[in-house]
């Protein structure tokens, strides 16, 4: 198919999305209105997939210098010689991620047609993730900053809208805001990098052909030329298209939305957090692969705040018993891989990563969602256990995807994990002062992935093994009450464990106590219109999320998942299983994505000495340490009685302080400031100026005013003197010159 | 100007214009200050008319057009002659209002304007 039908990939998720958002409110609530929704939700996106591969396909038949096309559009903006069409760029790297955003999305909204089937609020949950699939299309294949940056704060909102989905619930709601906020840093740091690079054009139109100045296509190439005599500029924009791509994609000082990101429902932490939206950042650092070949110094940094991240993600992982939360801390330190590998200049590596990443985490996302649904939403680990006996093919899935993130030979992790070690390790790229900083970050990322293995192995072994059904026995919660106003009346519960089992219970008390919602149904005093509601018709029962929800007690008995939650972690398990062994034979994935060389760095090697040993040593020992420590089920010292953790695993549960700290710093400090300010500078340096001035001009009236004595000579006599000194001076000036 | 230098009507001049002056300052009956005023309107009639004539010695005899010209002087003191009397008039008109008003013209009661 030819490129033009790129316009079709784009189209269909934004119709799935008006036909959500127009039409869908409108089919009602009942079974079947469901499955149509469900049946218009998945199709835009599989046929975008579709058309995607197969457009794909007519790229990979034409010879590597001929495989990116531009795909022209109206202009969008047009001043003063510049010229900002919307326009597509169908090339390896956009075409690979068009097919993990359509591919693992079309997957995802199938598993969610099951997984959301009891919500009431359905189609607007599929108009937020077909809206969602359009904006990650536009930010991938828009072929100038300012295309991305659409996709890019469009992506940012159906976060924002789908963390929040559960609105009602205060902690989902902050969650969401904490989401959008964090990452409005990091927009800022990308806006401010897109302004100097359009600065640093502007300066040097002489190099440009045409009026296009902002289009990939012509600007890469010209501002290779214009760095290379700007080595500092390229240091500034790189650091600063990082500081956006470490908001997005969760590095070091802004990650800590995306653990709070895990309120949204699990197929939505599947799809945006873990799969497509917070990798691109690394598309990102790919499309300008150019302005950071210029500089080692920005490129030394973006390797150490990956390898820290990775290494910081990975020890706070161990803390978590939440198993999204453990899920959510695993992405943020397989994004610091990721970066790594941008930062040793092996773009290709992270790119592979990238994709199998998707494969292997979507399908643990998802795994994990089909054992919370099978276990009445409870997502604490310590509740699990031996569920390899009641759910045998999302054990079997969600295997594959444990052995697979955790570097297993052959699995598809264990071929992206060994390129970006190998390649970070042997690389040039990032030497400042000849502190070899790649090497570094790789020794790093070394023993993240022995850290990996181990603690998806932790996850898996409490899930699935051991002989202990741990929910039969579940201690009694104590102080839920006051669990439960910690949780509705602090600021501060950003940092609460969203779904532990003392807060499902508090969300019950909750109920009982404030029995009004049933009420409202029986006596049908509803307002017509839910002020809040978006979707909301007149007459439906209130809001009420996890309708569904009935609670885990000791006769539970946890049951396998519908098919059409199946199917997706099946397929997933399938990818994750050969994709990484497909991709890297023949280094075909690097050749796709990078038929040339670098044009600043060339090739950058990724062998290392006993590389392969190193790699399988860490994931093998990662692996066996954890099976020793955790295949006889919950250790003793991590049960639900978290003082009798170790002051480590209780530092690693509380993120080493870091969250907190800067949530506080943030929030308390923001508002410190701002009181501060108002206290300070507005009220004596504003109000100042605004008093001072009627102070002043009161002040001289009252001096005027003696003036006027109301005696008649007085004037007289003032009228005299002015006119002699009128009549002195221009005696004065007449004697004098002055004045002529 | 036959004997009597320029500057003796200068001086004239000046005396009745400082005199005029001080008595409007100081004296508080109206009465006396419109006095001070005349005085010191004619003070300048004085002057323009002392100007007036001493131009008028020094021109060519004969030049018509340049002797008319020469009359503003004495235009301008009748000029200031019509507006003193206007003036007064008007003035004592004032006073008498507010005598009637007050039974009392002493310029420094009135100072309703004081600020």
């Amino acid at each position: 198919m030819e490129s033009n039908s790129i316009w079709l990939v784009i189209l269909l998720p934004i119709l799935g999305f008006l036909f959500q958002a127009l039409i869908g409110p409108r089919l009602g609530k009942g079974a079947g209105a469901k499955k149509t929704l469900g049946i218009a939700a998945v199709l835009p996106i599989a046929l975008s997939f579709v058309v995607g591969l197969l457009i794909t396909l007519n790229l990979a038949g034409r010879a590597p210098s001929d495989r990116s096309v531009v795909v022209a559009g109206p202009d969008w903006i047009s001043v003063m010689g510049l010229r900002l069409p919307f326009e597509w760029v169908v090339d390896p790297l956009s075409m690979t991620m068009v097919l993990i955003i359509t591919g693992i999305g079309a997957l995802i909204h199938l598993y969610s047609t099951g997984y959301m089937a009891q919500e009431r609020d359905y189609s607007r949950f599929f108009a937020y993730l077909n809206l969602f699939i359009a904006a990650m299309l536009i930010l991938v294949l828009g072929n100038n900053l300012a295309l991305l940056f659409i996709g890019w704060e469009g992506v940012g909102l159906c976060s924002y809208l789908l963390i929040g989905f559960w609105y009602k619930d205060v902690v989902n709601a902050k969650a969401a805001n904490k989401a959008f906020i964090v990452n409005r840093i990091g927009d800022w740091s990308l806006m401010l990098g897109m302004f100097l690079i359009v600065a640093l054009i502007a300066t040097n139109t002489d190099r440009f052909a045409g009026d296009r100045y902002l289009s990939y296509d012509v600007m890469l190439p010209a501002l290779q030329g214009i760095l290379q005599d700007n080595p500092g500029m390229a240091t500034a924009i790189a650091l600063l298209l990082f500081g956006g791509a470490a908001g997005k994609s969760a590095q070091f000082p802004l990650y800590l939305w995306l653990p709070d990101a895990m309120a949204g429902p699990t197929p939505v932490s599947a799809l945006i957090h873990a799969a497509t939206m917070v990798t691109s950042g690394v598309v990102l650092l790919n499309r300008m692969h150019v302005v950071f070949e210029y500089s080692p110094l920005a490129s030394a940094i973006i390797c150490m705040i990956g390898a820290f991240t990775a290494l910081f993600a990975a020890l706070i992982a161990f803390g978590q018993t939440d198993i999204k939360k453990v899920l959510a801390y695993s992405t943020v330190s397989q994004l610091g891989f990721m970066f790594v590998a941008c930062g040793a200049g092996a773009y290709w590596a992270g790119m592979f990563h990238v994709t199998t990443h998707a494969f292997f985490k979507a399908l643990l996302f998802l795994g994990a969602g089909a054992v919370i649904h099978a276990m009445a939403h409870d997502q604490d680990m310590r509740n699990y256990g031996n569920l390899r006996k009641y759910m045998p093919i999302t054990f079997g899935t969600m295997a594959v995807g444990w052995l697979a993130i955790s570097g297993f030979p052959l699995l598809s992790g264990f071929f992206s994990k060994e390129a970006i070690i190998g390649s970070a390790l042997a690389s040039d790229h990032p030497t400042v002062q000849g502190m070899r900083f790649g090497q570094i970050s790789g020794w790093v990322a070394l023993g993240v992935a022995a850290l990996t293995a181990l603690y998806m192995t932790r996850l898996t072994c409490l899930t699935f093994f051991g002989k202990e059904e741990r929910w039969r026995n579940i201690p009694a919660t104590e102080e839920t009450h006051d669990e439960r106003h910690s949780l509705a009346d602090s600021g501060t519960i950003l940092n609460e464990d969203l779904s532990s089992p003392r807060y499902a219970a508090a969300r019950e008390l909750e109920e009982a106590e404030h029995p009004v919602v049933e009420n409202v149904v029986e006596t049908r005093t509803l307002p017509s219109v839910d002020p809040h509601g978006f979707f909301y018709k007149a007459g439906e029962e209130p809001h009420k999320e996890h309708e569904h929800h009935h609670a885990l007690d000791q006769n539970h008995q946890p049951h396998e998942v519908p098919a059409s939650m199946w199917i997706p972690l099946a397929v997933l398990a399938v990818l994750s299983l050969i994709g990484g062994y497909a991709l890297e034979t023949n280094h075909a994935f690097r050749h796709w994505l990078y038929p040339q060389e670098l044009p600043v760095l060339g090739q950058v090697p990724a062998a290392y000495p006993n590389l392969l040993y190193l790699s399988l040593a860490a994931a093998i020992g990662g692996l066996v340490l954890g099976w020793l420590f955790y295949s006889r089920g919950l250790p003793k010292d991590q049960g639900h009685d978290e003082s009798g953790w170790n002051p480590l695993r209780r530092a690693e549960r509380d993120q080493f302080g870091y969250d907190g700290a800067a949530t506080t710093l943030a929030v308390q400090g923001g508002g410190d400031l701002a009181t501060a300010l108002w206290q300070w500078f507005d009220r004596s340096v504003i109000d100042g100026i605004v008093n001072g001035s009627g102070l002043v001009a009161r002040g001289a009236g009252m001096a005027l005013r003696l003036l006027q004595t109301g005696v008649v000579r007085a004037y007289a006599l003032m009228m005299l003197v002015g006119v002699v000194g009128i009549l002195g001076y221009f005696f004065y000036a007449m004697t004098t010159g002055v004045g002529r | 100007m036959n004997g009597v230098p320029l500057v003796a009507y200068l001086a004239l001049g000046l005396f009745m214009f400082t005199t005029g002056v001080v008595g409007v300052v100081i004296r508080r009956n109206p009465i006396v200050i419109f006095m001070c005023i005349e005085l010191m309107l004619n003070a300048v009639n004085l002057t323009f008319l002392a100007f007036a004539r001493y131009q008028y010695t020094k021109l060519p005899v004969g030049d018509l057009q340049q002797q008319s010209s020469m009359m503003a002087g004495q235009m301008m003191v009748i000029f200031v002659m019509a507006v003193a009397a206007a003036e007064v008039a008007v003035g004592l008109g004032i006073i008498m209002a507010i005598f009637r008003l007050r039974q009392n013209i002493d310029i420094d009661e009135m100072n309703l304007l004081r600020g």
